[in-house]
C-alpha cells in the first residue's frame, strides 16, 4: 500500500460513473467462436446445446443478467425486432449468472416469461461467450453472418432501429 | 523485490506466488498481495455485530460498493454472487466468506442491504455473506479510503438518488491467516480467475 497514491491518479476510477452496466467478466479471454453454450427449458427455447453463433444461420445474440435493469427494457426491444425478423434469423439471449440455490433454472424461466422472452434461452456460466466477444458490458448485443463472422456489436441499450439496421445488413451479405 | 524469497518468488504468508503485474505491492493503495489485510472494526448491521477483520479465521473476498450504484457496483456484487453460487453448488460455501463493505452508511441500512442481497440474487441463508457498513460517511472515508486506500469520491448528481460515489474497482481475496492473496483491480473482474485462485488457496 503507498498512502502517498491515495489521492493521485483519481481519473482511472471516473469512468464508473459511466451510464453503462458493465460486463461482470474479463475481456482478456479471446476464445474462439463459435461457444458451445446450454439452452434451457423456456418458452421459444428448448433445452439443449446450441452453438453461438450458430453456423449457417444470422444470428442476434443478446448478453443480459436478471438483475440488469436496463436489459429488461432491451427486451421489449428484442421481442418487436424478433416479431419481423425471427422466421429467418436466429436469436439467443444468454446470461453468465451461475444457477443455484438464489437464482435456479425456474426463477430464469420465470424472467424470461415475465419479459415475454420467445427465443433460445442459454447459459455462460464460465463467460466463455462473454469473453470469446469482448464484451465490455450489459446488455450487449452482437449480429453474425451465416458464416459466423461477427459484422456488429453494441453496448448498453439498443435501439430497435440499430438490432434492425444490423440485421438486415447481415441478411444482405449472404 | 519482486524476486525475493526463491524461485517462484513466493511470500511465507500467501499460497500465490507473485501475480504477474508490472507493480511492486507498496506501490499502489490498497493492499495487494503479500500484504496483510488492514486491521478495522466494521458493524455487521443485519447480524447486528461487528467483524473486526484481523480475526477473520475463513478465506475472504473483500469489496467496496453501494447499492444505489448502477454502474460497477452490480458487476463486482453479481461477480461475488456468481462465486458465492459456484461455492454452494460445489460444497465449499464454508470455506469461504464475502464480505462486501459500503460506502454509503446514510442509505445502505441493514434493511435496504437485505432488500439488495434480494435483488442480487445473494444468499444471506448460507452464512458465508455479511455486508460491512461503517458507522457514519466520515468512518467510511476513514476505514475505506484511508485504511483499505480504496479510492472513492462523492458526486453530488441531481437525480431521483439524490448522489453517487466514484469509486475504484476492487476485489480482495485474503487467506485464512489475513494476507492478501490477490487484488483484482477493474471494472470487469474475471470470475473464473478468481474461482481458481480460490481453489488454490482452499
Amino acid at each position: 500500500m503507498n498512502r502517498r497514491q491515495l489521492l493521485a491518479g483519481f481519473a482511472g476510477a471516473a469512468g464508473t460513473a459511466g451510464g453503462l452496466w458493465i460486463a461482470m467478466n474479463g475481456l482478456s479471454s479471446d476464445g474462439a467462436l463459435p461457444v458451445r453454450i446450454e439452452t434451457i427449458d423456456a418458452p421459444g427455447s428448448p433445452a439443449g446445446e446450441m452453438r453461438v453463433p450458430t453456423p449457417g444461420e444470422v444470428t442476434v445474440i443478446d448478453l443480459f443478467a436478471t438483475w440488469c435493469a436496463p436489459c429488461e427494457t432491451q427486451m421489449d426491444r428484442l421481442t418487436a425486432v424478433h416479431r419481423e425478423f425471427g422466421d429467418r434469423v436466429r436469436f439467443v439471449s444468454v446470461t453468465n449468472e451461475r444457477l443455484g440455490e438464489t437464482l435456479t433454472r425456474d426463477d430464469l424461466r420465470e424472467w424470461w416469461q415475465q419479459h415475454d422472452g420467445n427465443w433460445s434461452l442459454g447459459l455462460d456460466p464460465e463467460s466463455q461467450l462473454m469473453g470469446a466477444l469482448n464484451a465490455g458490458g450489459i446488455p450487449f448485443h452482437a449480429v453474425a453472418t451465416p458464416d459466423g463472422a461477427i459484422t456488429w456489436t453494441e453496448r448498453g441499450l439498443t435501439s430497435e432501429d440499430t438490432l434492425r439496421t444490423a440485421i438486415q445488413r447481415a441478411i444482405d451479405h449472404e | 523485490m519482486g524476486f525475493a524469497g526463491c524461485l517462484g518468488g513466493g511470500n511465507p504468508n500467501t499460497v500465490l506466488g507473485e501475480p504477474d503485474r508490472e507493480f511492486d505491492s507498496e506501490d499502489v493503495p490498497y493492499p495487494a498481495w503479500g500484504e496483510q489485510v488492514p486491521a478495522v472494526t466494521v458493524p455487521d448491521p443485519i447480524a447486528g455485530e461487528s467483524v473486526s477483520t484481523r480475526d477473520v479465521d475463513d478465506i475472504s473476498l473483500y469489496t467496496f460498493f453501494f447499492s444505489h450504484c448502477k454502474t460497477v457496483c452490480p458487476v463486482l456484487i453479481g461477480t461475488l454472487r456468481n462465486i458465492q453460487t459456484q461455492a454452494a453448488n460445489d460444497g465449499y460455501a464454508d470455506s469461504v466468506l464475502f464480505l462486501p463493505m459500503t460506502f454509503d452508511p446514510a442509505r445502505d441500512d441493514g434493511a435496504r442491504l437485505e432488500e439488495y442481497a434480494g435483488e442480487m440474487n445473494v444468499s444471506l441463508d448460507l452464512g458465508n455473506w455479511t455486508f460491512l457498513r461503517p458507522e457514519t460517511e466520515a468512518r467510511a472515508r476513514t476505514v475505506i479510503g484511508e485504511t483499505f486506500g480504496i479510492r472513492f469520491e462523492k458526486d453530488p448528481m441531481e437525480d431521483a438518488e439524490g448522489y453517487m460515489f466514484i469509486h475504484a474497482a476492487v476485489i480482495l481475496l485474503v487467506n485464512e491467516d489475513g494476507y492478501v492473496e490477490r487484488a483484482y483491480r477493474g471494472q470487469s473482474p474475471d470470475q473464473t480467475a478468481i474461482i481458481d485462485d480460490l481453489a488454490a488457496v482452499r
